[in-house]
Parts: structure tokens; sequence; C-alpha cells
């Protein structure tokens, strides 16, 4: 049983150690993105006929940036950002925004209240 | 993943990298070739349990103190309680904490609870506290229904009350409201105490899903009963082993990890998009992909079993549900990755909203000034974490194949037997890790 148990842990140190490494490349990887670049990242999407255009899809941002959304809605609605907690009163055909800096890291959804769409996924590294 | 009540409390994981996905992918193939190989040629776990040490007299005797029981007892009741006078006194509103008692606190806090300590929720449940109460005022035994409980129901009533609650977790709409949260737990209270006044306190080992979940996953704590009852220090691997085989078992935890896995592919960007753009409403497609993602799940693991059975020459039909216990420690693995975060910051949130259930400003339990903290982690630990627990588990659920498999194959073709099991691991594993990337 020793020797069993011996093992497992030989097992689950090789496992550890596996994970280390990785864990190293996805810090040198993180490293690399922290130089936030000044520029606003601007998102526009368009909701017609519960269409969302540019379809759903991940807008990445470097941590620090700031971002600017621009939601244009064929109907009255309320647009919102996770996590952020930044939303937007939405009137029919008329462009509202939405501005914050993206501070913290994670992946956020943003979307609309009444038609429960989802515009986009918000990904700050 | 889940994003709770009105919009509130929406930080997610960002998606693991795709080097730490291959990495962890590569790892866990070179592990399983090795556990295969090297580890043992016989079979080892949950026999006499002769290596357990037993747990010291003090705890022990703690433990198995009737004031303890009622103790434990009494505080799920408390806990009960407390938790229905947000659900039915507090307003619908993302500052009542009950959905994320419910989803969070609960649901997901099982998970270490269980690892921990063992199959806790047998211990705390309510309701089966509240049967007990009744059988005493009553002067009944508890244990005894109106009828036996039939040997071929097994654990199919956890595996459709699991089915029901990951239903109303990842598709129900409106499932953080006040009005669906309250209706689905009245049902599941009406249920399972019908089933226990039926078939005696018994049903709600087998037929309780979130004793039956607690137990599966308590499997793998350090700490457990013998066969004789004695408490014990164990190897987590003899706990999980002694999961015996039942009517049912398969069909649980391929839920939970199928569950799961639906929970990852529900968020990435393909899927929101076919939801949004097919003009079929939200809840119907959702149900038919959990179905359909849990329905694959299972497929793979019939098949590979059946191979597994014929290469290795069991006897038909029996290596499923002899298998069953080592897709426990995968799914629990893919449940820490996936749910590690969420229980960390949304666990505290709740915690702070929990001293104000009416939303009138209220500080009942001192913790209503409380702020979210992430505790120093960064998105390169959190994926490191994910990575290392879905090994973790990959390697856990390989040992214990490996080990059933010499028990259940004769001696010439066990090795052949095993090789269709290592692919569903990789399989598994793999997938687990791409769901995680991608979503």
């Amino acid at each position: 049983m020793r020797l069993f148990a011996s093992r497992i842990r030989l097992l689950a140190t090789g496992a550890l150690l596996g994970a280390t490494l990785l864990g190293a490349s996805a810090c040198g990887g993180a490293d690399a993105g922290a130089s936030a670049p000044a520029t606003v990242k601007e998102i526009a999407v368009t909701i017609k006929g519960r269409a969302v255009t540019p379809p759903p899809g991940r807008v990445e941002v470097a941590k620090g940036q700031k971002v600017k959304i621009t939601v244009t809605s064929d109907v009255a609605d309320e647009a919102h950002v996770h996590g952020y907690d930044k939303g937007a009163d939405l009137q029919p055909g008329t462009p509202a925004t939405i501005e914050f800096v993206a501070d913290q890291t994670g992946l956020f959804e943003a979307e609309t209240h009444e038609q429960e769409l989802q515009l986009f996924q918000l990904v700050v590294r | 993943m889940l994003t709770l009540a009105h919009g509130i409390g929406g930080r997610q994981d960002l998606p693991i990298p795709f080097v730490a996905a291959l990495i962890g992918a590569v790892v866990a193939l070179l592990v399983s070739f090795a556990g295969l190989g090297v580890l043992w040629t016989e079979p080892r776990l949950a026999g006499a349990l002769q290596y357990a040490r037993p747990v010291a007299a003090g705890i022990r005797g703690l433990v198995n103190a009737a004031a303890w029981r009622w103790a434990v007892r009494v505080a799920g009741l408390l806990a009960a309680a407390y938790f229905c006078v947000g659900l039915l006194f507090g307003p619908d509103r993302a500052a009542n904490p009950t959905a994320g008692v419910f989803y969070v606190l609960f649901w997901v806090g099982l998970v270490p609870l269980s690892l921990l300590f063992g199959p806790v929720w047998r211990a705390l449940n309510p309701l089966r506290t509240l049967h007990l109460l009744a059988c005493a005022a009553l002067r009944r035994d508890p244990r005894r229904g109106m009828r036996p409980l039939p040997e071929g129901l097994g654990y199919w009533p956890a595996a459709a009350g699991l089915f029901a609650f990951t239903w109303l977790e990842l598709v129900g709409p409106e499932r953080a409201t006040l009005p669906v949260i309250g209706a689905w737990l009245a049902t599941y209270s009406v249920v399972m105490l019908a089933g226990a006044v039926v078939f005696g306190s018994g049903w709600f080992g087998k037929g309780d899903a979130f004793e039956a979940y607690s137990d599966l996953i308590g499997r793998l704590a350090p700490i457990g009963r013998n066969p004789d009852g004695a408490l014990t220090w164990r190897n987590p691997l003899d706990g999980m082993a002694g999961l015996e085989r039942a009517p049912g078992l398969v069909a649980l935890v391929v839920l939970l990890l199928g569950s799961t896995m639906y929970d990852s592919l529900s968020n990435a960007p393909i899927w929101v998009r076919f939801i949004q753009e097919s003009g079929i409403p939200a809840p119907v497609l959702g149900t038919a992909g959990l179905v359909v993602v849990i329905g694959l799940v299972l497929a793979a693991y019939l098949a590979t079993t059946a191979w597994a059975g014929r290469l290795g020459g069991a006897e038909p039909g029996r290596t499923a549900g002899e298998l069953a216990h080592s897709i426990v420690p995968i799914a629990v693995g893919y449940l820490i990755a996936h749910y590690f975060t969420l229980l960390l910051l949304e666990g505290q949130r709740t915690l702070a909203l929990l001293s104000d259930p009416l939303v009138v400003g209220a500080d009942w339990l001192g913790t209503a000034g409380w702020t979210v903290s992430a505790a120093g982690l960064s998105p390169a630990s959190i994926a490191m974490l994910q990575v290392t627990v879905i090994i973790v588990g990959h390697v856990m659920g390989t040992v214990l194949a490996h080990d059933r498999a010499l028990a259940l194959f004769p001696r010439r073709t066990a090795v052949m037997g095993q090789i269709p099991l290592l692919v569903l691991m990789v399989v598994y594993t793999v997938t687990g890790l791409m769901l995680l990337f991608a979503a």
C-alpha cells in the first residue's frame, strides 16, 4: 500500500508539474498583455427584428483599456454589461452609448434585458 | 455559465489559453499510459479497507453522538428556514440572496463540503429531518413506509431529480426569479416527502438528487465509514471504489458530467448565435441542447464500456454499471474547474446579501458590508487550477477504471479490455479542456 501511495503521489506530482509549466507559460502571456494601449475600443451594435449585427461573438480588450459601446435598437430596451454593471436605456432608432474603463479581467456578457439578447462577450485580459 | 438575477454578478472566467488546454491534454495522455502500464497489476481498491486508519476517538465519539446528529439536523432546518424568509417574503429583486443561495452556496458549495467531509447533505437534509420529526410525532418507525423500496428503482429517482435541477439551472426561463425557484422547490419537496411516506426514509439515500450528488462526491472525501460503520481516514480512491453498482447509477454520473459540459457549450459564441438567430424559443433549443450533450456523453460511455467488455471478455452487460464510479472524479474535476470562481466570487456576494433577505437595509448576520475580493487570483492562476483539477480527476478516473478492469476481466485479456476505457477517459478530458478553451 505504501508503494501504491507513493506512486499515486508521483502521478499527482507529475500532473502538478505539468500544470505549473503551463501556468508559467500562461503567466508569460498575461505579462505581455499588461501594457494597455491608450486607444479607445469602440464597439457598435445594431439590433433589428431581434437580429444582432454584428452577430454575437467575443471582443478582446486589454486590461485598463477604455471601452465605448454604441447600441442602436429598433425597439425600446435596456442594454447592460454584466460584471461592470454599466447600462443604458435604449430608445427606438436612437444610438445609446456606454463608456467605461475595463479595469477587471474576465469574460463579461453584454446583453439587453427586455428582448434578452446577447450582444457580445467582452474579454478583458 | 449561470448568470444570476436581472443581470447582476456577471464576471466569468476567461477562456483558458489554447496552450494550457494542449499541455493539459498531453499530460493527461502521458499520465494515463503511465498509470495503466506501471501502476499495479492487481485490483487493490475498496477491499477490506485494511489500510484505512481509524479516526481519533474524540472525533469518533463526537460524530457518533446523538446530540451531534441532532445539532446538524437542527442546523439544516434553521438554514432552510432562513432561506425561506428571502424566498417567501423578500422582494423579487437582484438584491435578494435566494437565487445565489440556491444555485451557488447550496449547489456549488456542496462540492467542497462533500469533498472534505463526505455525504454532508444526508446529515443536513431538512426534508429528511421533517420526515423524521413527523414519524416521531406519529410514533412510527421512519424507516418503514407503506411498502418496501423496489430493488429496480435504484438511483433513477435521483437521476430524474438531477435532470430537473440542471434543466432549471441551465435552461429554465426566469430561473433566477422567486416564483420559479419557489415552485420548483415546492414540487421537489412534495415529491421527496411523498417518496419517504411511501417507501420510508431509505428513499432519500438514492431518491433525493442532492443526497445522491453529495454522496457521490463525498466518496472522494479523506474520511468515511467502513462497511462496519467505523469512521476512518482512507484513500479517497478506496471510498470511490466502494460505490456499488445500482440501477440508474450510470444515468446519474453521466448527467453530472454532461450537464456541466452543456453549461460550457451554452456560453460559446457559436451556440449563442445559433440560439438567437434560429427563431426557435431559447428554452426549447436549450432543452434540446442539454439532452443532446448528455446523450452524447452517455453514448460514448455505453459504446466504450461495451467495447471494453467484449475485448476484455467480461460478462455481457456488466461493464457499464461496474465502471460508473470511475466517471465521478472526472465529473467532479470538471465541476470544480467550471464553478470554482463562481463559488468564490458570487459566494462572497451572496453571503453579503444574506444579511438582508427582505432587502430593507438590515444587517442580521453582520455580513452586509462585505465586498467581493478576488483573493489575489490572476487569470493565469485560475486557468492553471482549472487544468490541474481536470487532469487530477482524469488520473483518478483512469486509476479507478484500471483497478476495476483487473477485477472484471480475466488476466489474459485485462490489458486489451482497458484500451477502450483509456480512449473514453482521454475523450472526456480533451472535450472538457476544449470546452473550457472555447467557452
